[in-house]
């Protein structure tokens, strides 16, 4: 009320000088605003039509380039498609296709006619025979059934049906019919008659045609074969598509597949293919063929697309992203701060495969990530991490003694039950239940019996275990006796210097630090004098270390001088370091070791401990029982270096030859603080600190855990748990704040994230720096990056549960004991020994290990484990090769667990595809006749096959060329021997093994190289005679052989 | 931006292909050179009409090496057709003081030229258990017809190291024809059966090449003008080379020498 009373009227409000409705005007604002509101539309329909969707310009350059690219190509292809097509050899193929067709045309038209008449007969009587052959049946099966009185009757019957007559028209070939009279007999016979040579115009029809069906069917792959790309039509077909072409979200969706978290899986939408326009074409587009833009090209490995169908597995599983995103590339690769699977850069491509792939431990299409893996395991990084797959012997070992402990413990309680129940038996008040007790005190015995059969059992695991633990680095109890002391701080100070390629790394310390950890290494030694070794031939030596195979792992020679593989240590100065007497041991057994450990009494058993229980001062692995309990000992050193089965004169030869690798001028201060048992306290705690025992045996560590992080996961750590010090900042800046940048930096400088800090020496960061080269260093990080908490669900795993999972679990032995430094396990791949000077030769070549590609499909897996077991093949002769005499590199004895010889035969085994349990299934014996055959065939002049082969004759055998007859009956496969002398280069292309022995002739194989003249009136296959001679041969069949 | 940029090039190539006809076909080559694959390279025959020649000698100095004794006991038949000792044939020095068995070839130069494969083809003998000749020049492709004059069987192994490898028995009398289809030189090859055996092939991409004989000499005809590098290559003692220079219609006397 006050208000309307206080309001002014309106003729008392005074009247402004300017009015605004009348003198200022809006028009300026409202331009500005509509201008903006204009710009606004035209960015918002701007974004809408490309901005937010980039894919639309790309699809439309996509085409464009696709069309013209394809264009350019079509003369070329056509041009291609006309060479092939103008070839002679097309032209002769088509010619001898035209030529087999109208050399068969007459015999087919016979046949034609022949058919012509004999298919209406065959019509007419089918019928009526089938119908009184029925009826026949059935009076049989009644007259078989009926009672006696009434089958006089029903016999008549069914000799009336017999007799007939049956008449029927039978078509003429003039097209005229002629009734012909049958009993059911004859007409049979008719039927059976025109059957018989229905079947046979059949057959004469099929080996008419068929070389003009093989000719044709050459033909067909013929082009097929030759082209390298797709076909003019096929380009035409792609052009009239690209007419077509549709602009639009491309996507792949599949909810199998999507990633899994912890709320639940989403389901996989990938629509990468919306720029990336160009990846599954049938054409292989470069980015040269594409413009020069990579957005546009193909996949870079089409085998990995066959593999991974796109439609299943999509892109982000293997390439991470955000395959949702289709509003920029920054968005699409996920390389923003809110997406955990940012794009894996190209560098790191095989990091993907790892999340699937965990169990591999090689993948042929992932060269990179199996170096990583190779690294880490060589480098000894497992020595301090912890990572799912690597070392996993030593944990293997503490859960089997376990067992075998908890088992004990049981048995004991079991027992003292069973006492118990026998004595509250004994007691008893009744029989019954005196009875019912002893019962239950019997059941108790057998589990007792059921618990020593897994106690044996485990036992067995555990001495197998036990040879299968190996450390990275040598053990450090032998140091009296293998070094000189005044080289061990030299060496502990900067091992690099010293070896530049060593895995050894350098740790961090300062000059006090080496002095008090080799005080204790030193201390921490077995006092043992080793035998006194006379000198030996180093000349002799240097032959032998060039052509045994000691340099497949070890390299020899400095810097670019170096040659040899990188799997073991470069031994250019290791006479600076060495002992001779040990190194002599060393290299006849590098197995042997001074004092056995036992695991329970955690120390080393000495002689007076064997003395003690009145025991001879003997262990090895068949003597592995601790001298003072029920429990086994640590008999070998933990090494992966093998046996090579020298004599000790060679040993001798070998170890001065290596003595003699040092630097003239080498000269070490005097270390005699070495001595100093209060540097050696200080020594133990940085022993300790440090993790040395994650890769060295060292006395009083032997149960130390690993002191690193586990790294198994270490992929999908969040980036705030990656810790970069005082170097956040800037690597946010830079562009480096994520997982590569660290793992990159971390692993070029260990020491990185403490820069700037202020830490106590012993706070700083501990990992020793490893001279990685930055190939190196990309290879480890691309498996840190993929080691990641997978999030494919497992169903997509590649977890096989068949022959594929022991070619997986033998590819993790292959790698443990460098198989293939000396083997060939799949075509193409190379050696380290084929590669070296002394192999550059092609005659040397010939002096090569053999190829193991096939093996499983040659020999007998019974006999490869015995191989593999003692590869000398004999128990007393054992300075040899078992298979291969005549071979300067021996195959050593790796002294391998039965499980592990089992895991190799198997994965032999399944790489060929061979099932197992193997039945040998010995070829059929020969006739008298048949081995005098065989033997002529044998020792033809025109097939000398004891001229290459050896025959235990010492003098002949160091220049033969391939393996003894005697091993033919235990060690081969008798269905592959006859593939391999039939066609050796099928097998094994380039082998000595000449080809061209036998040839085909009617279905089988004859002798191609001569008229044998007792072979002449043999009419069975001459290479399956050859077979079944050699799978009888024996050591008198050879003496009488060679003798003559 | 790059957008814009694929844009401008596009624009202008089309204006680049649209032009003067002179653009056009400046455009053209280029285009045919990404077209066309490796197997078929824009060259031509030679043109021999004002052809050339190069002969020379390749001399040895210093004391010929002793050659090992190969003993043929294990085949009576082949140490018969002999009649007196064989020795190897990794060094012969003629009498005239030349190295015999040097293969001499143009490693450059005729690269711009296309030849055509030789129908005939060259021959490799087993005879008396050695191989005739010891060093063989063939052209890539050219057929290599293999005899067995010997009664002993023989086993025939090239150990190519740009080839393929392989490996046939050959009885007494039977004969085969192979080919190797790229550049090598030269081919070892080997006789399981008699280790002994060693012969060489070298397979070059033209005519142009030749072995020397028991005078030490070698000629090489029909060559078109041009400058060269000529190369030799024996087995001990390895190669060497020199640069020539064909005139028209000339020739020229080349000297090579190894020493022992």
């Amino acid at each position: 009320m006050s208000i309307l009373r206080k309001r002014p009227r309106l003729e008392d409000r005074p009247v402004p000088e300017k009015d605004p409705i009348t003198t200022s005007s809006l028009a300026t604002p409202i331009a500005i605003f509509s201008l903006l509101l204009i710009l606004t539309l035209v960015w918002a329909l701007y974004d809408e039509i490309l901005g937010l969707r980039p894919w639309i310009g790309y699809q439309r350059d996509f085409v464009k380039t696709y069309q013209k690219a394809l264009v350019e190509m079509k003369p070329v292809r056509a041009q291609e498609e006309a060479a092939i097509y103008g070839s002679n050899e097309y032209q002769e193929l088509e010619q001898a296709l035209q030529e087999a067709e109208t050399a068969i045309k007459p015999a087919l038209a016979e046949i034609e006619q022949e058919e012509r008449i004999l298919g209406p007969k065959l019509t007419a009587i089918t019928k009526p025979f089938t119908t009184a052959r029925s009826r026949v049946q059935a009076a049989i099966y009644l007259l078989e059934t009926a009672n006696e009185s009434s089958k006089a009757s029903l016999e008549e019957d069914l000799q009336k049906l017999r007799e007939g007559p049956y008449t029927v028209e039978i078509p003429e070939p003039d097209g005229s019919l002629v009734e012909k009279s049958y009993s059911y007999g004859e007409m049979e016979e008719e039927f059976n008659a025109l059957k018989v040579k229905q079947g046979e115009l059949q057959a004469r029809t099929v080996e008419l045609v068929r070389p003009s069906t093989q000719l044709r069917r050459e033909l067909n792959t013929f082009a097929s074969a030759r082209l390298t790309s797709v076909t003019e039509a096929q380009v035409e077909g792609l052009l009239t598509r690209l007419d077509n072409f549709r602009v639009e979200i491309k996507q792949i969706y599949n909810a199998d597949i999507g990633r899994v978290a912890a709320n639940g899986q989403t389901p996989l939408v990938d629509r990468c293919e919306s720029c990336h326009a160009g990846v599954r074409e049938p054409v292989i587009l470069t980015p040269e063929t594409m413009g020069g833009n990579p957005l546009f090209a193909s996949h870079s490995n089409r085998e990995l697309l066959t593999i991974h169908d796109p439609e299943t597995f999509g892109c982000t599983p293997c390439h991470n992203g955000n395959g949702v995103a289709t509003v920029g590339v920054k968005e699409g690769h996920g390389n923003y701060k809110h997406w955990l699977w940012p794009l894996y850069p190209k560098a790191h491509f095989d990091a993907g495969c790892l999340q699937c792939h965990e169990a591999d431990r090689h993948l042929e299409l992932a060269p990179t990530l199996n170096a990583g893996k190779q690294l880490f395991s060589q480098r000894g990084c497992q020595g301090c991490h912890p990572r799912e797959g690597f070392e996993p012997e030593p944990r293997l070992l503490r859960s089997v003694q376990k067992s075998i402990l908890d088992l004990r413990l049981e048995r004991n309680e079991v027992e003292q039950e069973t006492q118990r129940t026998i004595s509250t038996a004994d007691r008893a008040e009744t029989n019954e239940e005196a009875d019912r007790l002893y019962n239950q005190a019997d059941a108790l015995t057998l589990n007792i019996a059921d618990i020593d059969t897994q106690l044996d059992r485990l036992t067995v695991r555990e001495a197998d275990v036990m040879l299968e633990v190996k450390k990275v680095g040598p053990n450090l109890k032998e140091v009296k006796t293998k070094l000189k002391k005044e080289w061990i701080p030299v060496w502990i100070s900067n091992p690099h210097d010293f070896r530049p390629t060593t895995k050894m790394p350098r740790f961090r310390l300062d000059e006090q630090q080496v002095q008090a950890v080799s005080a204790y290494i030193w201390q921490s030694g077995i006092d043992v004098e080793l035998p006194q070794q006379s000198s030996g031939d180093p000349q002799q030596g240097e032959i032998l270390f060039e052509t045994r195979g000691c340099l497949a792992c070890h390299s020899i020679g400095e810097e670019s001088g170096a040659t040899g593989g990188t799997f073991a240590a470069n031994l250019s100065r290791v006479g600076e370091k060495a002992n001779y007497d040990y190194l002599v041991r060393w290299i006849h057994n590098p197995k042997e070791r001074t004092l056995p450990y036992c695991p329970i009494h955690q120390r080393d058993i000495t002689p007076e401990d064997y003395a003690s229980q009145g025991l001879p001062f003997q262990f090895d692995p068949q003597h592995a029982q601790c001298p003072l309990g029920d429990h086994l000992l640590q008999v070998q050193q933990p090494t992966v270096m093998p046996n090579l089965r020298l004599s000790w004169d060679e040993s001798r030869d070998v170890a001065s030859y290596l003595m003699m690798q040092a630097h003239e001028d080498a000269a070490y201060p005097d270390a005699e603080y070495l001595d100093d048992s209060n540097l050696a306290k200080q020594g133990q705690a940085l022993v300790k600190h440090f993790g040395c025992a994650g890769c060295h045996e060292i006395s009083g560590f032997e149960n130390e855990g690993k002191i690193g992080t586990d790294l198994t996961k270490e992929g999908s750590k969040p980036i705030e748990r990656l810790d970069f010090g005082l170097l956040t900042t800037q690597a946010k800046q830079e562009g480096w704040y994520n997982a590569k940048g660290f793992f990159d930096r971390k692993l070029a400088d260990p020491s990185v994230w403490d820069q700037g800090k202020v830490k106590e020496p012993l706070e700083r960061l501990r990992m020793p720096n490893h001279e990685l080269s930055s190939e190196e260093i990309n290879q480890l990080t691309t498996f840190l990056l993929g080691s990641v908490e997978s999030v494919i669900p497992t169903t997509h795993h590649y977890a096989p549960d068949d022959d594929r999972e022991e070619i997986q679990k033998g590819w993790w032995l292959v790698a443990k004991y460098n198989c293939m430094a000396c083997h060939q396990f799949s075509p193409g791949q190379e050696t380290v020994l084929e590669n070296l000077p002394l192999y550059q030769d092609p005659d040397s070549r010939d002096q090569l290990p053999p190829s193991l590609v096939g093996e499983g499909a040659r020999v007998n897996p019974n006999w490869l484990s015995r191989f593999l077991r003692n590869p000398a093949l004999s128990e007393t002769d054992t300075n040899r090769n078992g298979v291969r005499p005549y071979l300067k590199a021996r195959m050593p004895s790796f002294g391998l667990s039965d499980g592990e010889i089992q895991q190799l035969v198997r994965f032999f085994n399944a790489l060929s595809k061979q099932p197992l349990p193997y039945t040998a299934v010995p070829p059929d014996p020969l006739s008298s006749q048949e081995l005098t055959m065989a033997r002529e065939l044998f020792t033809h002049q025109a097939a000398p096959c004891l001229r290459c082969h050896a025959t235990g004759d010492a003098a002949t055998d160091a220049d033969s060329s391939a393996p003894n007859f005697l091993l033919v009956p235990e060690r081969l496969r008798s269905d592959w021997t006859k593939r391999w002398i039939v066609h050796p280069e099928t097998i094994r292309p380039g082998t000595n093994m000449p080809s061209g022995l036998f040839r085909q002739q009617d279905q089988r194989w004859v002798f191609g190289l001569a008229d044998v003249p007792s072979l002449r009136s043999y009419t069975k296959d001459h290479a399956e005679l050859m077979v079944r001679y050699m799978f009888q041969y024996t050591a008198g069949e050879q003496r009488r052989l060679t003798s003559r | 931006m790059a957008k814009l940029y694929i844009g401008l090039f596009l624009l202008g190539l089309t204006v680049a292909c649209g032009g003067g006809g002179e653009t056009a076909s400046e455009v053209a080559p280029e285009a045919e050179s990404i077209a066309a694959t490796p197997e078929t390279p824009q060259s031509s025959a030679p043109d021999l009409s004002q052809s050339g020649s190069v002969t020379g000698r390749v001399s040895f100095e210093g004391e010929a090496p002793k050659m090992a004794r190969i003993r043929m006991g294990a085949e009576p038949s082949c140490e018969e057709k002999h009649g007196g000792p064989i020795y190897s044939q990794d060094v012969v020095v003629n009498d005239n003081g030349t190295l015999k068995n040097v293969f001499i070839w143009i490693k450059e130069g005729m690269d711009q030229y296309s030849f055509e494969t030789p129908s005939d083809p060259a021959v490799l003998d087993q005879d008396g258990c050695l191989y005739t000749p010891h060093v063989l020049g063939v052209q890539m492709g050219q057929g290599i017809q293999m005899l067995n004059s010997d009664q002993a069987t023989h086993n025939i192994h090239p150990v190519p190291a740009n080839n393929r490898e392989w490996n046939i028995s050959q009885a007494a009398g039977q004969e085969m024809t192979r080919s190797f289809p790229r550049q090598e030189i030269t081919i070892p090859v080997k006789c399981n059966i008699h280790p002994w055996m060693k012969s060489y092939i070298a397979v070059v991409p033209h005519p142009y090449f030749s072995v020397t004989s028991d005078d030490g000499t070698f000629e090489i005809n029909n060559m078109p003008p041009g400058d060269y590098t000529i190369e030799v290559w024996h087995e001990t003692y390895g190669t060497q080379e020199q640069q020539i220079k064909i005139d028209p219609n000339s020739s020229q006397n080349i000297e090579f020498s190894y020493s022992g």
